[in-house]
This record gives C-alpha cells, sequence and structure tokens, in this order.
C-alpha cells in the first residue's frame, strides 16, 4: 500500500506541473497585459515599467533562472503567491481567510445533500414503480431543470424577505448559524435532484442483485437489507462521487457566497475573474488541481477498503 | 417549525465551528450606542489615501482622513472651506506661490505605530511626506496623475526615485523646493505654472496627510491600517465582507454648518447646527454586491440608505415621477440630485474610417435616439446631452442645445449617410462600436445602438468585453468608437475639459485622440486662469469648437435617485463629498419604531 501511495503520489507531479503550464500560458501569455488596470488614470509609460519591474513582467517568460515560468513553479511549491494586483493583499491571507466561510457553507450542504438524497435514494429504488417513485423522479427533473439563480432569488425574497424565517444577507450582528442556514437549505433543495437520481440509478443496479433476494427470502427486514447490506453494496460509486466533490468544498460556492455575503473562496474566485486578478485565479487554480489529486488518491484507498477484491496492484 | 429551526441552527453551528473554525462572535452591541449600517456595492480594495483610486475606498477611507480643505456640506453651488487648514491659503500675486496655515491641536488617531501608542500632532511635514510619497515610483501610486508637472522640485524628485532600488530605499529627507515647511503649522508650496484648481485637488483623499511612523511600522500592510486625523478610525475590517468604524475619541472639535442654501432651514438641514459632530458612534458597513438582497435589507430597514435598483424603480417610483404610497407608508424619503456626469459614444479620431469622416460622426451622432435610451436604461434618470459640461456645473451653457447639430434626427442622420459614403468614396465599411460588460444590460444596449443605427442605414456590430479588455483596446487605441463616461472629480469644467486635450491622449485621459489646435490653445490659457466670467466663457467656447468638431455622440448626463429611511437625519446629497457620515444623524427611537411597523404589517 505505502509503494502504491509513493508511486501515486510521484504520478502527480507531471499532473500539477501541467496545471501550472497550463495556467502559466492562459494567464501570462494569452490574457494579455494588465498594467494599464494597476496604473490608473493617466499613468505615463515609466509608471507602467516600474509595475511590470514590481510583479516581476519584466523579466523573460521561459528559458531562464529568473524567468517568469521558473518563479510561477517557485511560488507555486512554496505556496507563496504573492499580492494580488487588485488590493494589494497577500493572496495567501485571501486564500486562508476564505476557506472557513466556504466549507463551513459547503459542508452543511454537502452532508445534508448526501444523507437525504441516498437515504431517498434508497426508498424509491425499493418501492420503484410505484407512486412515490414517480413522483419523487418527476420533481427530481424538475429540481433539475430550474436554474440554480432561481433557487436563490425565490428562497431570498420569500423565505428570507417576506417570511423573515431567515436572514436576507450575512449580518455581523449574527452567528454564521444563522445566516449559513438558509443558503445552505437553498444549496441542499438544489443538489437533490440531480444527486436523488444519480443515487437512485445505484440503488437500482443494487437492488435487483440475487444476494437482494436471498435477503429477504432469508427473511430480513427491509431496514436491515437496504442499509445493511444494499448500502454498503453500493459504495463503490457513492464514494467516487463523495470523495470527488471534496475538493470542490473548498473552493465554495460562487453564486450562493455572492447573494448571501458569506467572505469564502467562491466569493474570492467570482472578484478575481471580475477584475482579472490572474494572479489570485491562478493560485486559486493550482490549490482546486492539489486538492483534485490528492482526493482521487484518496478516492482509491477507499475502494480497497470497502471493497476487498480491489488490490493495490 | 421553530424546534426543527434551532436544531438545524444548532448543528450548523457545530459543524461551523468543529470544521471552518469560524468566529462566533458578531461585534459586541452597546444600546446606548448609535450605530449606523450601510452597504457598500464594491469591495474596499484598500485603505491607504495616497493609492486610492476607486469610489468605494474613497468612500470609507474618507471618514478616516482629512485633507486641508472640504466642501461645505449644506451650500450649493459647491463650495470649499477648511478643513485641516486654518484658512483658505494665501496665494501670491503671481499666482505661483500657495502659503497655507494648518491647523493646530490636531492629532493622528492614537495607533501601535506612535511612541507609546498615542497619536501625535499633525504637521505640516505629514502632507509633504503623502505628496512625496505619491510622487515615488516605486510606491506605484494611481494618483501621480494630480502633482505632474505641477510642483516645483517633484518631479525632479520622481526622477530621483527611479534612480532607487526599492521602495525602502527612497530618501524621503531629500528637498524638494517647491514643497517646504515654513514652521509647524504652515506649509508652502510653489507651483511651475498657475494651477487654480489646486485647491479642488488639495480637498480630494489622495492629498491626505500620513503619519511617515504609520508607513514604516506597517510597511506594505498600510493598506489595512490608515492611521488618519478623521471624525471615524478603523476597529475591524473584514476584508471582503464587513468594514466597522468607530468614533475617534480624539477628532478635532467640528461643528455642523450654520448656514445652507436656500430651503435648507425648512426642510430640516439646519437642526443640528452648531452641534458637535459626529453625531454617531460606529458605522458598519456590509458588502452587498446584487441588488436583490441590498434592496430587500433596506426595506427590511438594516440598512439605511439605497439606490433605486433598476428592476425595483417601478416599486419605489410611481408614474408621476414621485415615491409610491408603500414607500411613504415606510417613512421613506427620495433625494434626487444631478450627477457631475456626461455619458457618451466616444470615436477614436485616429481611425481611419471615423477619424477624417465628420458627415458619418455626424451621422451616428444623429442616429442615436437619447431620450428612448434614457427611458429604457435609466427608468428617466438622466437628462440629454448636447455637450460634455453636466449642468451641474457654473460654467454648464445653456445654449449649447442651439449649437449642436447632432441631435436626434433619423432623416437626418440618413442624408449624411450619404455625404460619409461621398466623403469615403463609396460603401461605407463595417464599424465596430466596443462596449464594456457582457450582461444582459449592456447586450440590451447594443441591440436598442444596433436599431438606431440601421434606421440610418449604417453597419455597425457590437462587440461585447469585461470591463480590462475594454480599457486596454481604449489606451492602446484598438477601439474604433466606444461607450463610455465621465463623472467630474471637482465642480471644475476643466475636469472634463482635459478629456480633449491632445497631450492627453491615450494611454491618458482623452481617449478619443482629438486634436484641435485652437482647443488645445484655449485649454493651455484657461488652465492658468483664476475663476472668472472670462474663464467660465473661454471654457463654453472650448465645448463649442469640440462639439462643432463631434468627436463623441454625447448622450446624458446622470440623475441620482438616493432613497432613505427617516430615522436618518440631515442627509443632504452631494456630488463631490465623500466623508460625510459625520453630518448625519440616527433618531434610534424612529427606527425602533419602523421594525415595529413591519412587524405589525406581516
Amino acid at each position: 500500500m505505502t509503494v502504491y501511495i509513493i508511486r501515486r503520489l510521484l504520478y502527480t507531479i507531471p499532473i500539477v506541473f501541467g496545471v501550472l503550464l497550463v495556467t502559466f500560458l492562459l494567464f501570462n501569455v494569452v490574457a494579455g497585459d494588465v498594467t494599464d488596470q494597476i496604473a490608473g488614470k493617466a499613468a505615463s509609460a515609466e509608471t507602467r515599467e516600474e509595475i511590470r519591474a514590481e510583479y516581476g513582467w519584466d523579466k523573460p517568460m521561459f528559458f531562464a533562472w529568473d524567468s517568469q515560468f521558473f518563479n510561477h513553479l517557485k511560488n507555486a511549491v512554496t505556496f507563496d503567491f504573492g499580492r494580488s494586483w487588485s488590493d494589494r493583499e497577500l493572496i495567501i491571507d485571501k486564500v486562508k481567510r476564505g476557506a472557513g466561510p466556504s466549507l463551513s457553507l459547503t459542508i452543511p450542504m454537502f452532508l445534508g445533500t448526501l444523507i437525504i438524497s441516498i437515504s431517498l435514494a434508497l426508498i424509491v429504488a425499493f418501492l420503484r414503480g410505484h407512486i412515490v417513485d414517480v413522483v419523487v423522479v418527476l420533481l427530481c427533473v424538475a429540481g433539475m431543470s430550474i436554474p440554480f439563480l432561481s433557487f436563490i432569488l425565490f428562497g431570498q425574497y420569500f423565505l428570507a424577505f417576506k417570511w423573515d424565517i431567515f436572514p436576507v444577507f450575512f449580518w455581523p450582528d449574527l452567528s454564521p448559524a444563522h445566516y449559513v442556514l438558509l443558503p445552505a437549505l437553498i444549496g441542499i433543495v438544489a443538489g437533490l435532484g440531480g444527486n436523488l437520481r444519480f443515487y437512485r440509478t445505484v440503488m437500482l443496479d443494487e437492488i435487483r442483485n440475487d444476494y437482494v433476494r436471498t435477503a429477504f427470502a432469508k427473511g430480513l427486514s427491509v431496514r436491515r437489507v437496504l442499509f445493511r447490506h444494499v448500502l454498503k453494496n453500493a459504495m463503490i460509486p457513492i464514494i467516487t462521487q463523495v470523495v470527488l466533490a471534496i475538493p470542490f468544498l473548498f473552493l465554495g460556492s460562487l453564486l450562493l457566497e455572492r447573494f448571501f455575503g458569506i467572505p469564502g473562496l467562491g466569493y474570492l474566485m467570482i472578484e478575481a475573474i471580475g477584475a482579472r486578478d490572474f494572479q489570485v485565479i491562478s493560485a486559486m487554480t493550482y490549490i482546486g488541481a492539489i486538492l483534485f489529486v490528492v482526493f482521487n488518491l484518496i478516492t482509491d484507498i477507499c475502494y480497497c477498503l470497502v471493497d476487498p477484491r480491489i488490490t493495490f496492484e | 417549525m421553530g424546534f426543527a429551526l434551532k436544531l438545524l441552527s444548532t448543528a450548523f453551528t457545530i459543524v461551523l465551528l468543529l470544521v471552518a473554525g469560524c468566529d462566533n462572535s458578531g461585534p459586541v452591541v452597546d444600546s446606548n450606542e448609535v450605530v449606523s449600517y450601510g452597504a457598500l456595492s464594491a469591495k474596499v480594495r484598500g485603505l491607504d489615501p495616497g493609492d486610492i483610486g476607486d469610489t468605494t475606498s474613497s468612500a470609507v477611507a474618507s471618514q478616516i482622513f482629512e485633507c486641508l480643505y472640504q466642501y461645505n456640506y449644506l451650500k450649493r453651488p459647491y463650495k470649499l472651506i477648511t478643513q485641516l487648514a486654518q484658512d483658505m491659503p494665501q496665494v501670491s500675486d503671481d499666482g505661483l506661490t500657495y502659503t497655507i496655515r494648518i491647523k493646530k491641536g490636531v492629532y493622528f488617531a492614537d495607533d501601535h505605530c506612535f511612541e507609546g501608542g498615542n497619536g501625535r500632532e499633525l504637521k505640516a511635514d505629514d502632507f509633504i511626506f503623502a505628496w512625496k510619497r505619491i510622487a515615488n515610483i516605486k510606491y506605484l501610486s494611481k494618483n501621480w496623475w494630480i502633482f505632474d508637472g505641477r510642483i516645483v522640485g517633484l518631479d525632479e524628485f520622481r526622477e530621483y526615485t527611479k534612480t532607487c532600488k526599492s521602495r525602502a530605499e527612497v530618501d524621503y529627507s531629500r528637498p524638494v523646493e517647491g514643497l517646504t515647511a515654513r514652521d509647524d503649522h504652515t506649509l508652502v508650496i510653489k507651483l511651475k505654472k498657475p494651477w487654480s484648481q489646486i485647491t479642488y485637488l488639495l480637498a480630494h483623499l489622495p492629498t491626505a496627510p500620513i503619519a511617515k511612523e504609520a508607513v514604516d511600522y506597517y510597511g506594505k500592510d498600510i493598506i489595512n491600517h490608515p492611521v488618519g486625523t478623521g471624525p471615524f478610525k478603523l476597529k475591524l475590517w473584514h476584508r471582503g465582507s464587513y468594514i466597522e468604524l468607530v468614533r475617534n475619541p480624539d477628532f478635532r472639535g467640528e461643528v455642523y454648518p450654520c448656514e445652507g442654501a436656500a430651503g435648507d432651514l425648512e426642510n430640516g438641514y439646519l437642526a443640528d447646527a452648531g452641534r458637535r459632530i459626529p453625531m454617531i458612534d460606529r458605522v458598519v458597513l456590509v458588502l452587498v454586491q446584487e441588488d436583490p438582497p441590498r434592496w430587500f435589507l433596506f426595506l427590511q430597514g438594516k440598512i439605511e440608505t439605497s439606490g433605486i435598483p433598476k428592476d425595483n424603480f417601478n416599486e419605489a417610483i410611481d408614474q408621476k415621477g414621485v415615491l409610491t404610497a408603500d414607500m411613504r407608508k415606510r417613512n421613506i424619503h427620495l433625494r434626487i440630485f444631478r450627477d457631475p456626469s456626461t455619458y457618451w459614444l466616444g470615436f477614436n479620431m485616429e481611425d481611419d474610417v471615423l477619424g477624417r469622416n465628420k458627415p458619418l460622426r455626424e451621422a451616428i451622432s444623429c442616429a442615436v435616439d437619447r431620450e428612448k435610451y434614457i427611458e429604457l436604461f435609466t427608468n428617466n434618470r438622466g437628462e440629454v446631452a448636447y455637450g460634455f459640461i453636466p449642468p451641474l456645473m457654473k460654467a454648464y451653457d445653456p445654449q449649447i442645445k442651439q449649437m449642436t447639430k447632432g441631435t436626434y434626427n433619423p432623416e437626418k442622420a440618413r442624408q449624411l449617410v450619404k455625404q460619409a459614403e461621398a466623403v469615403y468614396g463609396g460603401k461605407l465599411p463595417r464599424l465596430t462600436l466596443s462596449m464594456a460588460g457582457t450582461d444582459v444590460v449592456a447586450r440590451q444596449a447594443g441591440q436598442f445602438y444596433r436599431r438606431c443605427f440601421k434606421n440610418a442605414g449604417l453597419d455597425i456590430q457590437i462587440d461585447y468585453m469585461d470591463w480590462p479588455t475594454f480599457q486596454n483596446k481604449i489606451k492602446t487605441k484598438s477601439a474604433q468608437f466606444f461607450s463610455l463616461g465621465w463623472i467630474a472629480d471637482y465642480p471644475d469644467a476643466e475636469n472634463f475639459l482635459q478629456l480633449f486635450y491632445s497631450k492627453n491622449a491615450s494611454p491618458g485621459p482623452n481617449n478619443f485622440n482629438y486634436s484641435n489646435p485652437e482647443f488645445d490653445k484655449i485649454y493651455e490659457q484657461i488652465a492658468v486662469m483664476p475663476d472668472s466670467p472670462e474663464r467660465t466663457e473661454l471654457y463654453r467656447k472650448a465645448e463649442r469648437i469640440v462639439v462643432e468638431d463631434c468627436p463623441a455622440v454625447f448622450l446624458l448626463h446622470g440623475v441620482a435617485y438616493v432613497l432613505h429611511h427617516d430615522w436618518v437625519h440631515n442627509y443632504k446629497p452631494h456630488a463631490f463629498g465623500y466623508g460625510l457620515t459625520k453630518y448625519r444623524r440616527i433618531d434610534t427611537a424612529k427606527r425602533a419604531a419602523y421594525k415595529e411597523l413591519l412587524r405589525a404589517s406581516r
């Protein structure tokens, strides 16, 4: 297992290098110069030169020890992403500060969606063809067809503004639990459709197997068959879905964070895109890639833990 | 429902505290404190006045920092009065030397950067340091344009900073001939040539004094640690979320103005005359970038003031242009005021097709239905522009409407297109209008323009792009014609005239790359003239020259609509002032009554 993990970790090096190369090419070569934006109105050519020197954009692109690409690699390895050009704040400080609020929204959202959708999927899979199953599938399709923004606007207008059940927006006097409640609820409801359909399909594949009939024939209760046997055997696709979703939890939710004032990484990302703050976007992409690669490895390890037939070959 | 919510809330709190490590404590609320709540529609980028270039950061920093001068809060037309200066500047006969006495007994707010943590007295050297800092090229200030080529020796100081390897290496004790402190409370400024607008710039936030101790202590993190002399000081800044300011206990004694403009007494603006300001203990500003939540927060009484989002306009304003019954029931007040702004479709005069073809430019100008545009895209919050000087300015020319040939007239536009084809020597090529913004509203505006141009027989395509790309296109002279505007920095039409001066061509502020020797001559003449009827007449003459040459389709001058709750007193709109919270008064009993009103109406 250790050898396997080391080997997989070594595989991540070219992947991460590839991500760094692509982000560098995208943001430093293709996207163009942002010096004018930093310089402000009526800036002279000299000021622009100074800005280029300050951010290292006057150095050779590649093929030199202090080239822009080499510095890009060095910064990534040391997690020293420098300062954002839009507000001159250290990028790593932004990331550290945003991770907490993002997770405070995405973890409840993720857990809520997961628990509700798996539980419901088991029930509707067991009741396949029943009116309950048909209604749930219809609702799932309807839920998937409604734009995410509509859920936000509807929830914010009715649940927060009109009926005053939740706060409309982040407010300094409130504890995070209060203002995160509604966006998390909206996230759960909006995410149920797709997840429930996916897990229902997984459960249906599993529930049709012979061992399920055998279990019922032996007189086991429905709850025991579903939650003890079917759920356990359906773990491989569930693990794939769940573990690979975790990196995205760190990256937050772009729309929910913006509409509810949660100062997380999703908000940071949307701001950076709007301001063409490439250094922030590049840093976030890199962090996202690292998380994705690590959680991919964790997924593979989990496969072996839940299914003894899979080996670390 | 209540139990379920409680359960969920508790569960979330546990998850948050365990996993996210969030701070569960909001600001400590003292029931006797008078707190003002507001919303910021854009992120505060930094609170270092020398490098501030956006309105949101200026609005916050202006509560913390002060300048030599400020605008009288109530009087109209806008008039400068003293702030940190003892009196208005003494100007030498040749208009080149400004002697400014600085108020005694003004202290920087207490901060760790000072010895013992106690703020020290403001000195003339603090202004000199702040301005040299803007001149320091290593500091990369956005505000060098203020001083560029103005003060004796300051350009040379900037040259010197170019020879330094880093910003830390710059020696601020190096003398600048045009910036001297006669004593701790007298500042002498020597100009290269007369510059009558200097007093307006001395009321502009970037010229606020800075304590060198703060810059040395905080280094690059000075953006997070504002140390000023103003009525408030920063208590908490949760970047990207909210800012909390508290009353500066060491603020110099300033009182609410005792005189105002006509009607101010009747409107209650003088009720607090002579009262010590600020009248608010704490200011909480929450970042709310989307319109729907900001509007809901306003109606819930969480924030005190709000603009009117385009989609909520009919909810707030009725057909007659006054507040709707619902707004009146809520005791919401509407303030309407003119913006010092002009919006246009600018032509790149260096473009081969447009620059050499005046009939074509005039055809485009005649094709655009301004009134319809104002109705569709601003809910009638605008006035048709015939020139570039807004009606708010003293130099506004009431005759400009008669002078302009480019008013909306589709028939005339079609005739001008024929003339333009004759000038071009054949069928006109397809033209490209560059527009900043890729959202729905930008595309709707683009469709509107296309329809206008099509009616006139013009083939124009619209190129939508994000703001940075747009800016880059303008600065590199690669846009053929573009949608843009200008909001004046100060109430002097010179601020608009500089946009047409040939030496300011892109990447400078003259985005039209317009050049007319006659205009340039007048601009150079008025740039050194003090305010006078002759100068006003020259402003108008210069504007007529531009209008005649048609380097832009002048579209509209902005009109702002602002709503505020009745518990906010002394809310008088101001087109140029930023740090105005100090004048406001909050009636907490009325605020509580509004909450009751909401509760009763549910």
